[in-house]
């Protein structure tokens, strides 16, 4: 028996890196299992595509960081090998499958032709994974999200090609298309393209019925995981009660002008269709509340998620692309370390930040009236 | 998980409702002849001569204040030897071997109540000095310092809280020194003559809050009150108290002194009590032995200067004497670990805790932001560490990290095992230069 001698404090709160990602991966079950029943084989094989190119990405990392020091000698490889595996923890597992799995939920089923999907997956996660995150230095110091990262350049190669399946679950209410990419095609004009989105039953779309990507679509799946991960506090809920609240109240703004100028569209039906749609719900819970991709203090945070709910707004009313949630969660990744510069960093909210807070609030909406305000009624 | 910490379970267990118990005084006691606060010392007495209980045997420099060393036995002295000390240093100690009769020093005369009535502020610093009454929750800081200004005082606060976890040793002192306590507040009502006391204890100790409301009642109009205020931790810390209890917010930087307040532990009021009414320095104090390292847990009344190892052979030795050991003078949030059992318990010492040790291997950050939550400075510690890994000395100081108090609370809650409250002592060190 000896003394060791260490510094204070002596004792530590329950809780590790592991528990925290195994949380992450315990929220996202409900929507995997969901995805598998409904798409069977082809989701499996997405799944298992992009998290084993992650992982494997993520173990090379861990080779090439844990090199013998140079020490004169010439080592083997299989020596290097052997040294570059004990770096491995398990945190190095668990990340690129959290990742992985977000990644392939939010990639379509399929792709006509049928190969492109295998070259899309293996390349989106090869990309998010890299690019997004590894050569930033691995877990804890990426500015990306590797999954939104992974899913932009995919969307952004071979996004004509992407082909949304229906089968017996899911209803082709739209034809070649999800709801919002087919918005685009009914009508020019920004709110004359809503006439139809009664047409669309909320129940369909929160049980996701409804053609789109493999996991975004099951609302209540994705609900189970939001209050797992709530309840388990893996997720900050500053985040999500900015983004999904700042959403909410601009898309209502957005609805007072689609209900004055588009007949046939109600309220309530014009909230449900924004809420239920798109991959909204999926992003604010699995990739926004990504910790190490956001700003650390609660000010910050706050921010942060205003950011993103006004970008998604202004890219679903706006945008030439039909989603806006990946594109505005990556824009936000670029912005976070301006939240936390140390020359204004501070976790009160003092009264400058509330003013700045306000007068982003200010100009978004003030977008949403200049862009929507001057739309020729539809008829 | 992404959460300010509530509240530290704080294992105090059975520990808080079993009694103290008394260790036999040592045949020998080792009395330290520098401290953290004092470097150098002057000692009056040599090799054979005898002491007194209570005799003063010689007198701490620390700068800009004394500190008078008395012995804790009557006896003979023996000569120096090296030990560790709290501080986690080796200093060298006066050995003082006991004749087992206890004699007072004769020259220390009781006061009666009349003249303790009509003791002025200026009296009580010299008392103290005199008493070298040190704030013994752990700080070592000289209590006369509290007295020695001309300010107001509007309201005393008694730290009973006792927040870090593991440490009885203030709840059984207020259960079992019940009169002391109390007189010893009214003591410092008369020093500054102020009526409002408040006792804070923490909301969850009912039975101790209910125990001094009814033991109260028969001081009424004496203006002592029980205040009971939350149960997290750094509740202990003075400012966290005051703000607690009064909802008063002393910025940092300022003394509580400037706004009223006096506030004082409960085992100083105990040691005032003494040093006033007896006119005796604090020869004994109460330490908590405890921790998942130890056989049998216990709170004992110890001697100033008994060899810390007659108290660990007391209480059954370690348990698991296979497995490394981590040894912990004073709380598992703040105590400093020793690198070995030699060492000597002195006025500050709170409690021993030995914890067997567990390696925890440091993961990345994640930048979950649990450490900026549970700052109680509002610091953002993650940012400081980020600060120091590039020794930027520009934004280490715009973070002001001297407002940190070192609660350890940061490296607490680290999600990745990172010992973040390091990083934080090193931008100390890199703010404080120029």
């Amino acid at each position: 028996m000896s003394f060791i001698k260490e510094t204070s404090p002596h004792i530590h709160r329950k809780d590790s890196l592991a528990r925290m990602l195994i949380d992450v991966l315990i929220a996202l079950a409900p929507v995997s299992i969901t995805a598998l029943v409904v798409y069977g084989l082809a989701a499996f094989r997405n799944l298992s595509i992009s998290v084993a190119v992650m992982m494997l990405s993520e173990f090379v990392f861990v080779l090439i960081m844990n090199r013998i020091p140079y020490d004169g000698t010439k080592h083997t490889l299989k020596e290097q090998f052997l040294h570059g595996c004990k770096g491995y923890r398990i945190h190095h597992a668990l990340a690129p499958i959290v990742s992985g799995v977000i990644f392939a939920l939010i990639m379509p089923v399929e792709t006509d032709p049928a190969y492109i999907v295998y070259l899309a997956l293996i390349l989106g996660s090869l990309f998010g994974i890299v690019i997004g995150k590894l050569v930033f230095g691995g877990t804890g110091q990426n500015i990306f999200n590797p999954a939104a990262a992974g899913m932009v350049f995919a969307k952004l190669c071979f996004g004509s090609k992407y082909v949304y399946v229906s089968n017996s679950y899911v209803n082709a209410v739209t034809t070649g298309g999800t709801v919002l990419s087919n918005l685009t095609n009914t009508s020019s004009s920004l709110v004359g393209r809503y006439a139809n989105i009664g047409d669309i039953s909320a129940l369909d779309m929160f049980l996701g019925r409804i053609p789109g990507v493999l996991g975004e679509g099951f609302k209540f799946a994705i609900l189970l995981g939001l209050v797992y991960l709530l309840l388990r506090r893996a997720a900050d809920w500053r985040v999500l009660v900015s983004y999904l609240g700042g959403y909410a109240v601009l898309m209502a703004i957005a609805g007072i002008f689609i209900v004055t100028k588009v007949t046939g569209v109600n309220f309530g039906q014009w909230m449900l269709f924004s809420l239920l749609t798109g991959g909204l719900l999926f992003g604010a819970t699995y990739m926004l509340t990504d910790p190490v991709t956001m700003p650390i203090n609660a000010p910050g945070r706050v921010m942060y998620g205003l950011l993103a709910a006004g970008l998604t707004v202004i890219i679903r009313l706006f945008g030439a692309l039909p989603e806006g949630v990946a594109f505005s969660i990556l824009l936000c990744n670029l912005a976070a370390p301006a939240f936390d510069h140390y020359t204004y960093s501070g976790n009160a909210f003092t009264k400058k930040k509330l003013i700045f807070i306000a007068s982003m609030c200010a100009v978004f909406v003030l977008a949403i009236c200049l862009g929507l305000g001057f739309q020729e009624a539809a008829l | 998980m992404i959460a300010p910490v509530s509240s530290i379970h704080d294992t105090k267990g059975l520990l808080e409702t079993l009694p103290t118990l008394s260790l036999d005084v040592p045949d020998y006691v080792l009395l330290p002849t520098s401290n953290a606060r004092c470097a150098k010392a002057e000692i009056f007495v040599k090799e054979g001569d005898h002491v007194y209980l209570g005799q003063l045997i010689g007198q701490r420099d620390g700068g800009f204040f004394k500190q008078p060393i008395h012995s804790s036995v009557s006896g003979t002295v023996e000569g120096y030897e090296e030990h560790y000390h709290r501080s986690g240093k080796k200093v060298s100690f006066l050995r003082v071997k006991n004749d087992h009769k206890d004699e007072w020093d004769p020259s220390l005369k009781p006061r009666s109540d009349e003249e303790i009535a009509a003791l002025t502020r200026a009296d009580f610093v010299k008392i103290l000095e005199e008493n070298a009454m040190v704030g013994l929750g752990g700080s070592s800081f000289p209590t006369y310092v509290k007295f020695n200004n001309d300010k107001k005082i509007e309201w005393i606060l008694i730290n009973a809280i006792e927040c870090e976890p593991y440490i009885t040793a203030d709840i059984r002192l207020m259960n079992e020194e019940l009169e002391k306590v109390i007189e010893g507040m009214k003591y410092l009502q008369i020093a500054f003559d102020c009526k409002k006391v408040l006792i804070c204890i923490k909301k969850k100790h009912k039975s101790l809050i209910n125990m001094y409301r009814e033991f109260l009642r028969r001081y009424e109009g004496s203006g002592i009150e029980v205040c009971p205020v939350g149960n997290f931790y750094p509740q202990g810390w003075e400012i966290a108290m005051i703000k607690s209890a009064l909802g008063i917010d002393v910025p940092s930087g300022h003394l509580p002194s400037e706004y009223g307040i006096a506030n004082f532990n409960v085992s100083t009021v105990w040691g005032i009590y003494e040093a006033v009414k007896l006119n005796r320095s604090v020869v004994e104090r109460r330490i908590s032995v405890t921790g998942d390292g130890i056989r049998f847990p216990s709170n004992f009344r110890v001697r100033i200067g008994t060899p810390l190892p007659l108290l660990l052979e007391k209480c059954g030795g370690y348990t698991h004497p296979d497995k490394d050991k981590v040894f912990i003078l004073g709380g598992p949030m703040m105590g400093a670990s020793l690198p070995s059992d030699d060492c000597i318990i002195t006025k500050t010492v709170t409690s021993v805790l030995v914890f067997d040790y567990v390696p925890q291997e440091e993961g990345p950050c994640i930048r979950c932001g649990s450490c900026v939550y549970s700052c109680p400075t509002h610091l953002e510690p993650k940012q400081i560490m980020d600060a120091v890994k590039a020794f930027d000395k520009e934004r280490i100081k715009a973070l002001n990290p001297l407002r940190c108090i070192e609660c350890g609370l940061c490296s607490y809650v680290c999600t990745s095992h990172i010992r973040v409250t390091d990083y934080i002592r090193r931008a100390k060190m890199f703010a404080k230069t120029k």
